[in-house]
């Protein structure tokens, strides 16, 4: 048992034993060294964005409006036989307008606020419904924040997630997505969310929706 | 090397044998053992083929992967060399949200202080995300043992981890645990658990294991995970699943405890930038693993879900001892797995081979290391030295190097019986002298005469035994190349 001080002094003790230089591991094995080289620019986010997704078993579509946008959350919840959705509390999804639609064809709308047991509401929804930060178009990757109104259970505990994302949220590459978090404080939970959740620990046979949603889509408005 | 599960014991109870406390048995002896199983061999080549292909297909189509490599070395020793800073950094800024820091020197301080805290919790079930971390002090085993009053189920949530546990195994692979179980073993396993016959498919067994595991999640009163990354900066712990698991024991049960190496830390979030890219690439051929999660103390006020007490466990047991030494690049380590399914040995053994919780070239380095060389002196040796592991390697580790220094270490400190010393000592004053030289390759060649029956020799008697009991024998040829050379070839 030690304290934060010896603990630490020991440390500080043995990273000065000194005189010891490590080796520079070359590069070598992997290239050549010549110029540094960058992946291509990507050209058009949106796509981009959309055939990622899909090349990991995903659905994306793109449309011009919200009221697309509503519509197409609905057909989903209507496909899928939903009866409760589970959404997060947030302007953007009140502007979306799903529940009374919703509610009137007998689909139960829980929100993410003042609620007794979440484990109760996320743990039954058939469908998770929240927004994102931003999106990376590289790798068809959703960036959640969580927050107030903002439940890390609704993008997790249901079978089927959506996400509705403003193409303007869209970055190109992992690096600039980084980027957004570095030197700020950050909130409690950021997830780079990429992809229906999958498991390929029996005989490397793919097992999509392990633990968190099978079943994925965004939708991308603008 | 199955372990038999006990009939009527409780679903989760963990008799897995030990981490890296427990003596290393032969290497040779597993080894000999492993290269004779075939179905092993299947499975060990199904994963390792396949990760490896994806693995060369994700960092080909990343051009500037080479100095991503450079640079992800150069932060790690950036973070080595003044990690006692780092880590008060990392300390500070975890407390400075709210969250609680504990300086564990060793497994024991680790178990004490989460047996402690189950305690003061009136915790029952404790869900775990896949943690090498806290394998290696078989943190499981020992909360059973030593608080058993508390009567606590503890469960591995990451599919491959939870079926070993189910088993009574220990994982044979840094990320596919159970690589060395195939498709009708695990049916039996988790048919077991069930209490009714599964067909063996992927979809009926992954289905039943993803209802089952719901259960747990959704009753777990602790979460503990380890850490792919800490930021000292920031207080952040980066985790990656693929299966959603790590999200889920950091998102739902009220209190939330990560178990750390202390040489996980990366100094900036930005660094993360480096890292999260290289390890899904190097680890398992995707561009990022499906759920990169960053977690930042406990929940923020506001928030329903997320944990409303954070524990950060910074963990040394064995790791600050090389720090400064010419062992230091063994705590670049980011634990992707790369260098295990290039390993020539590797592939012919498997995992379980190398008595420890890490296998492989990686295994091979810091088990000794970590364990003290008397134990482990085999390991070292399990190694071809040929290099793939440093070229597999995201970090650019020179493993073999390190494996050639401890060799030397063993040489050192009189581990290594003094014949071997000799007898190199002997090869190199012959290397040395022409004359010598030819008279030995004579020598040679007369000697391996009664012993190449059929094709090369394949082992020396008495006790040069110990040379080959691991090792081909090569024949020599019938004439020297001095001598071809002489007849002009």
């Amino acid at each position: 048992m030690a304290d934060r001080a010896e603990f630490l002094q020991k440390v500080r003790h043995r990273t000065q034993r000194g005189r010891y230089k490590p080796t520079n591991a070359p590069d070598v094995a992997w290239t050549p060294k010549d110029e540094p080289r960058h992946s291509p620019q990507v050209e058009d986010p949106p796509a981009r964005f959309l055939e990622e997704l899909e090349a990991l078993g995903g659905h994306g579509v793109r449309v011009a409006s919200v009221d697309e946008a509503r519509d197409h959350v609905l057909s989903v919840v209507r496909e899928r036989g939903a009866n409760l959705l589970v959404r997060w509390d947030v302007e953007e999804l009140e502007a979306l307008g799903v529940d009374e639609p919703l509610g009137r064809a007998g689909v139960g709308v829980a929100v993410w606020r003042d609620l007794e047991d979440f484990r109760e509401v996320a743990g039954k929804a058939d469908v998770g419904l929240s927004t994102a930060a931003w999106a990376v178009a590289e790798t068809g990757t959703l960036v959640l924040e969580g927050g107030p109104g903002m439940g890390r259970s609704v993008t997790l505990l249901p079978p089927t997630y959506v996400a509705v994302v403003r193409v303007d949220q869209i970055l190109r590459t992992v690096p600039e997505a980084i980027e957004k978090y570095s030197g700020g404080p950050l909130p409690a939970n950021v997830c780079f969310h990429t992809g229906p959740s999958r498991s390929g620990d029996i005989e490397m046979s793919l097992f999509v929706g392990m633990h968190g949603p099978g079943d994925v889509h965004v939708i991308l408005v603008g | 090397m199955e372990t038999k599960k006990p009939a009527n014991r409780r679903e989760t109870e963990d008799r897995r044998p030990e981490g890296l406390t427990s003596p290393v048995e032969g290497f040779n002896d597993r080894a000999r053992r492993a290269v004779r199983d075939e179905e092993l061999h299947d499975s060990v080549e199904l994963f390792t083929n396949k990760s490896v292909a994806g693995r060369n297909a994700v960092l080909n189509a990343l051009p500037e992967a080479p100095e991503l490599r450079e640079r992800a070395y150069r932060i790690k020793q950036e973070t080595m060399a003044n990690l006692d800073r780092h880590l008060g950094q990392m300390a500070d800024a975890v407390e400075g949200r709210g969250g609680n820091v504990f300086f564990a020197e060793t497994g024991e301080d680790v178990v004490r202080y989460i047996g402690d805290l189950a305690r003061r919790r009136g915790a029952k079930v404790i869900t775990k995300s896949k943690s090498m971390a806290t394998e290696e002090i078989e943190l499981n085993r020992r909360l059973e043992e030593d608080y058993a009053d508390l009567d606590l189920e503890i469960v591995e949530t990451d599919l491959g981890e939870w079926i070993a546990q189910l088993a009574g195994d220990t994982p044979s692979h840094i990320v596919g645990p159970i690589l060395h179980m195939n498709r009708r073993r695990i049916t039996e396993v988790l048919s077991e658990t069930a209490g009714e016959r599964l067909p063996p498919d992927v979809e009926a067994l992954g289905s039943f294991a993803r209802r089952r595991l719901r259960e747990k999640f959704l009753a777990a009163d602790i979460g503990i995970t380890g850490a792919n990354f800490g930021v000292a900066q920031t207080g952040t712990i980066a985790t990656v699943t693929n299966e959603g698991n790590g999200r889920l024991v950091t998102s739902v049960p009220p209190v939330h405890v990560v178990v750390m190496g202390i040489e996980k830390l990366v100094p900036r979030f930005e660094d993360l930038s480096v890292f999260v890219r290289l390890l899904a690439r190097s680890g398992t051929g995707q561009k990022l693993t499906v759920y990169t999660n960053f977690v930042t103390g406990p929940r923020a006020p506001g928030e329903l879900d997320g944990a409303e007490e954070f524990h950060l466990i910074l963990m040394d047991n064995g790791r600050s001892e090389l720090l400064g030494t010419p062992f230091e690049e063994a705590l670049y380590c980011i634990r992707c797995g790369a260098c295990l399914n290039v390993c020539p040995v590797y592939r012919q053994t498997g995992g379980h081979a190398y008595g420890s919780t890490y296998s492989g070239p990686i295994g091979a380095v810091i088990t000794p290391l970590l364990k003290g060389g008397k134990e482990a002196k085999d390991l070292p040796h399990a190694s071809s030295l040929c290099g793939a592991c440093w070229e597999a390697c995201p970090v650019g580790i020179p493993l073999h190097d390190l494996l050639l220094k401890l060799r030397n270490k063993q040489v050192q400190e009189g581990i290594t019986g003094r014949a071997q010393g000799l007898a190199f000592k002997g090869f190199e004053n012959t290397m040395k002298n022409p004359a010598l030289y030819r008279i030995s390759g004579k020598a040679g060649r007369l000697a391996q005469r009664p012993l190449a029956k059929a094709g090369a020799p394949k082992t020396l008697p008495g006790p040069l035994g110990a040379w080959t009991n691991s090792r081909d024998l090569p024949k020599l040829a019938p004439k020297p190349f001095s001598q071809l050379w002489k007849e002009g070839i």
